[in-house]
């Protein structure tokens, strides 16, 4: 539809001027609303500071808890370097440690096993290859001759 | 990411209109004051990493939000029903002269007289009491619009409509606007 059509059928001014008075109008009375403002209270305007102050506080929060590296500092005031970018790096490193310990503690176990076999290998092997039999110091005669001796 | 500067400076640019507005809405100072101290924090909070330029909408969005959210708070308290014809009456007090008022749209801020100053303070007071009783979704669109200049696609976004709606909200409260302050001999 053509401007003209558009002004036929409406019977008064064609939309765009319709829409330029509208706007002229609009800005006129939101001028004067913008005049208005200038004369909030001090109360007002105060408090409209303190809740800017309190804005800024909190995007600074935000940025400094989405930064990757951190310093943060505990209540007694140390300072601590902390990591918080990946998880995942996280997680990891947290568990290499007790897999290292369960490792450590296996191999402890293994070599203590080896060494109290091969212990009793000795035993057994110091008996077996010696003059006197091992049914020997099961009799009763010859544990108190060995008694005897020995005092 | 807006820096503290600029979203500093936008704050600022838009305290008080964004205060007024919700005063409009909620007719309670103090109220207001709170909608938008809690509008600036979760603003600075949730968005302070966008670009400065997606402040204005992202702040008027959740100024609407934040105004629904205390509406429905109210609902729930005091099951108030909002009646904006209680408001029509304030303006048509004694006091207003519609020839003081004529002398002051003609005389400079240089020039005026206390007696200007006066009734340029009425009429100042007559056009946002005549904002104040237009319908909640006109208001909120004509202000959004012209006041906040935004373009009608924002406003739409804004207010959770679509285009088409705008543009009507937008042309009932200039009409409205325009048949208030007429009948008051008040050219804004």
């Amino acid at each position: 539809m053509t401007e003209s059509n558009a002004q036929a059928l409406s019977g008064s001014p064609s939309w765009s001027s319709r829409d330029a008075q509208q706007s002229r109008f609009a800005l006129r009375v939101t001028a004067r609303l913008s005049e208005r403002t200038q004369d909030l209270g001090v109360d007002v305007t105060e408090r409209l500071r303190f809740a800017r102050e309190q804005a800024l506080e909190r995007a600074r929060a935000a940025r400094t808890a989405q930064a990757p590296a951190v310093v943060g500092r505990t209540r007694s005031g140390v300072a601590m370097l902390g990591w918080a970018g990946s998880g995942w790096w996280i997680k990891l490193a947290s568990v290499l440690p007790v897999v290292a310990l369960a490792g450590g503690l296996l191999l402890i176990q293994r070599w203590q096993d080896k060494t109290q076999i091969s212990v009793a290998a000795e035993v057994d092997a110091a008996l077996l290859a010696d003059d006197l039999p091992p049914n020997a110091y099961s009799d009763a005669g010859f544990a108190e001759f060995l008694k005897a001796s020995g005092e | 990411m807006a820096s503290d500067k600029e979203l500093n400076d936008f704050l600022k640019s838009v305290d008080k209109r964004a205060f007024k507005r919700v005063v409009y809405a909620v007719r309670d100072e103090d109220a207001a004051l709170d909608i938008v101290q809690d509008t600036m924090i979760r603003l600075a909070e949730k968005y302070a990493d966008r670009p400065a330029a997606e402040l204005p909408l992202l702040f008027q969005r959740i100024l609407s939000n934040a105004t629904m959210d205390w509406f429905r708070r109210q609902k729930v308290r005091n099951a108030v029903v909002k009646n904006f014809s209680d408001f029509e009456s304030a303006g048509s007090d004694g006091e207003f002269d519609i020839l003081e008022t004529l002398e002051a749209l003609g005389g400079s801020p240089a020039t005026e007289s206390s007696a200007d100053a006066v009734s340029r303070a009425q009429i100042l007071l007559a056009v946002e009491e005549a904002v104040a009783a237009l319908p909640g979704r006109q208001r909120e669109a004509f202000l959004l619009r012209y006041w906040e200049e935004l373009d009608v696609a924002e406003t739409a976004a804004a207010m959770g409509c679509s285009e088409g709606s705008v543009k009507t909200h937008c042309s009932r409260a200039v009409q409205a606007l325009s048949t208030a302050l007429r009948t008051k001999g008040i050219s804004p």
